[in-house]
């Protein structure tokens, strides 16, 4: 096995120089105050100072919430689907699960572009509501709109993993189960739920992560009406300017997600060891 | 005779155009060890799912008691079954996975507490209870899942090929183990295997199956030393199974020979078939034998040798304690009380 250990060579050099050394970047302009030159740059907390403005503290809370909302409607979208098609044949599950996975082979831009059409005020769905005789809603550049957005992105990334956590499931638990005493509800809850838990709680760490710092989708589906932490940190750095204030940000999320992860991975039952 | 605690009627199953079960009549006592032996395929464990309510007969019916329990969902059967890869919850502990049962039925903390101590301290498992249930070997996995099911103190208990995961010596443990736990709490077993000699050392009554049909039930001794026919006589130890002429009542005749025999109520002359165990041929010189023969190959079994002797009529397999070279012409002999003579099976 040893000699094996030269294979990671490629990969420790790829993410040092990707993303060690642009972290450590990151760190470093937040924490000094010299634009973006770093030769007359000096310790400071200006920028952390900045984001307890109200306006960045509604970003933040902002970002939280519809990370949260995109997590827990792709959880509850997403559960049944993933245990949906475990019930199917083994053999039509690969196909079930490719479909899922389709909308991930179009182009994130395009179909975003089509919720447009889709969501907009003169729009597919308003067209239908008008069919039906229904006033038409105005949902684009709102919260709803982003949240479809990032929703129907970032499903599959919860259905997989729940997928993959029932699928190695042994038929014969849920049969103990019942064989015990436990009716369709109570074999549920206490042996499937708890089966797939660690998919879950990976389903819900991936789709947080990605929807808390996603930025494409808020600034195409929410207008400038709707800023996110992801659009606050693109334009800090590509139309303001201010490097130092984008890194802050940059540093609080990622303390953040750090922080949300390991306290996820401490419900986990199989990281007991 | 015990009570009767479970019928089957005339029960009937078709997988996928293949008829598993063909009809199975079958009644189970109290605080009986039944064991369903036969060959994988058999339909052994699909009874044993239907008794457990995993799969519904096709036609006929379970009766439980007295009353028909076919469309009972398994959680509302008296009955608890030990799983063959035990089926134990990987994310419980040793107590919680023997505790799920009692928990379902809202049952007092204290109470759950001393029925799992008591419980795990029966298989043997006394301090296991805060243990991972992948910390754990094969053998106490079993006793794990065990003890679940009998903590809810089923009236039946299955067992689907307990101890096919488990290696020889730890087997035979469990076997022992198993008979003295059946005894202990005194219900009935239900075993499902494909191990005559397991089935035979702990049942109290073997059911020997094949192709979906029962071939016999009764006692371990029964089954061995009378078995009703060619398949049973071949699938529940070694035998060598010879065509032969019942002349008259007690008078059996095979390769030319007469024999006394103890078997009766044959038509005259009719063709049956003789079971000779081969540990029941006595070897001799060859003008002392009723059948005489040449030793064509030996083989060293450990407590005994196996050799093989051909008649002029046929290869008898012989069990016995003394060494014979190969070529020798040596007699055989058998009393009449091992002569067992069965009807001919007909030809599938």
């Amino acid at each position: 096995m040893k000699h094996f250990k030269h294979m990671t060579g490629p990969y420790i050099l790829w993410s040092a120089a990707f993303i060690v050394i642009p972290f450590l970047l990151i760190i470093l302009y937040a924490f000094t105050d010299g634009g973006l030159s770093l030769m007359d740059a000096s310790f400071s907390l200006d920028s952390f100072q900045e984001i307890i403005d109200p306006l960045y503290v509604t970003v933040f809370s902002r970002s939280f919430q519809v990370g949260l909302i995109t997590t827990a409607l792709c959880f509850l979208l997403g559960y049944p689907m993933a245990y949906m098609i475990t019930k199917f044949d083994e053999k039509v599950q690969p196909i079930l699960i490719l479909f899922t996975t389709i909308p991930m082979w179009i182009n994130l831009l395009l179909r975003t572009y089509a919720w447009i059409s889709i969501l907009s005020d003169n729009g597919i769905f308003n067209m239908l509501l008008g069919k039906l005789g229904l006033a038409p809603v105005s949902i684009m550049y709102t919260g709803i709109s982003v949240n479809i957005g990032l929703v129907c992105n970032f499903l599959p990334f919860m259905i997989l993993p729940i997928y993959t956590s029932l699928s190695k499931m042994d038929p014969a638990l849920l049969e103990a189960a019942y064989d015990l005493g436990a009716n369709k509800l109570q074999a549920f809850t206490r042996v499937v739920f708890k089966y797939s838990l660690p998919g879950v709680l990976n389903g819900v760490i991936l789709t947080f992560l990605m929807a808390i710092s996603a930025f494409v989708i808020p600034k195409l589906l929410g207008g400038g009406q709707y800023t996110l932490l992801g659009n606050l940190i693109e334009n800090q750095f590509i139309s303001v300017g201010n490097w130092n204030f984008g890194s802050a940000i940059s540093f609080i999320l990622a303390v953040v997600i750090l922080f949300t992860i390991s306290f996820l991975k401490r419900i986990d039952p199989d990281d007991e060891d | 005779m015990n009570k009767k605690i479970i019928e089957l009627k005339n029960i009937t199953k078709t997988f996928e155009h293949h008829q598993v079960l063909k009809g199975i009549d079958l009644t189970i006592y109290e605080n009986e060890f039944l064991t369903l032996l036969g060959p994988s395929g058999c339909g052994k464990t699909t009874i044993l799912r239907i008794i457990g309510g995993f799969e519904e007969a096709d036609s006929g019916s379970v009766i439980f008691e007295g009353t028909d329990m076919s469309k009972l969902p398994p959680y509302k059967r008296e009955v608890n079954t030990v799983f063959q890869k035990y089926a134990l919850f990987p994310f419980m502990s040793v107590f919680e996975n023997v505790a799920f049962g009692l928990s379902l039925k809202k049952m007092d903390k204290k109470v759950i507490q001393e029925k799992v101590e008591h419980m795990l301290h029966l298989v043997g498992l006394r301090g296991f209870e805060k243990r991972n249930i992948n910390q754990l070997s094969g053998g106490q996995q079993q006793r794990v899942a065990i003890a679940r099911a009998l903590v809810n103190e089923p009236k039946v208990l299955l067992l689907d090929e307990p101890l096919g995961a488990l290696d020889a010596k730890l087997r035979k443990e469990m076997q022992v183990e198993l008979k003295k736990i059946q005894k202990e709490v005194g219900i009935t077993f239900i075993f499902v295997t494909h191990d005559q000699e397991e089935a035979l050392s702990m049942s109290d009554t073997v059911v020997v199956m094949n192709e979906g049909i029962i071939q016999q039930i009764g006692s371990p001794i029964d089954i061995y030393n009378e078995p009703k026919n060619r398949f049973v006589a071949q699938f529940i130890g070694e035998s060598n199974i010879v065509p032969a002429i019942m002349k008259e009542d007690f008078l059996v005749s095979f390769d030319d020979q007469d024999f006394k025999c103890v078997d009766h109520g044959f038509l005259s002359n009719e063709d049956v078939e003789v079971v000779l165990r081969p540990e029941d041929l006595i070897l001799s010189k060859p003008e002392y034998g009723q059948l005489t023969g040449t030793v064509t190959s030996i083989t060293f079994k450990g407590v005994h040798y196996e050799i093989i002797v051909n008649s002029h009529h046929r290869d008898y397999k012989v069990q016995t304690t003394h060494y014979y070279e190969v070529g020798t012409e040596v007699g055989m002999s058998v009393i009449p009380d091992n002569i067992h003579v069965m009807h001919k099976m007909k030809e599938a």
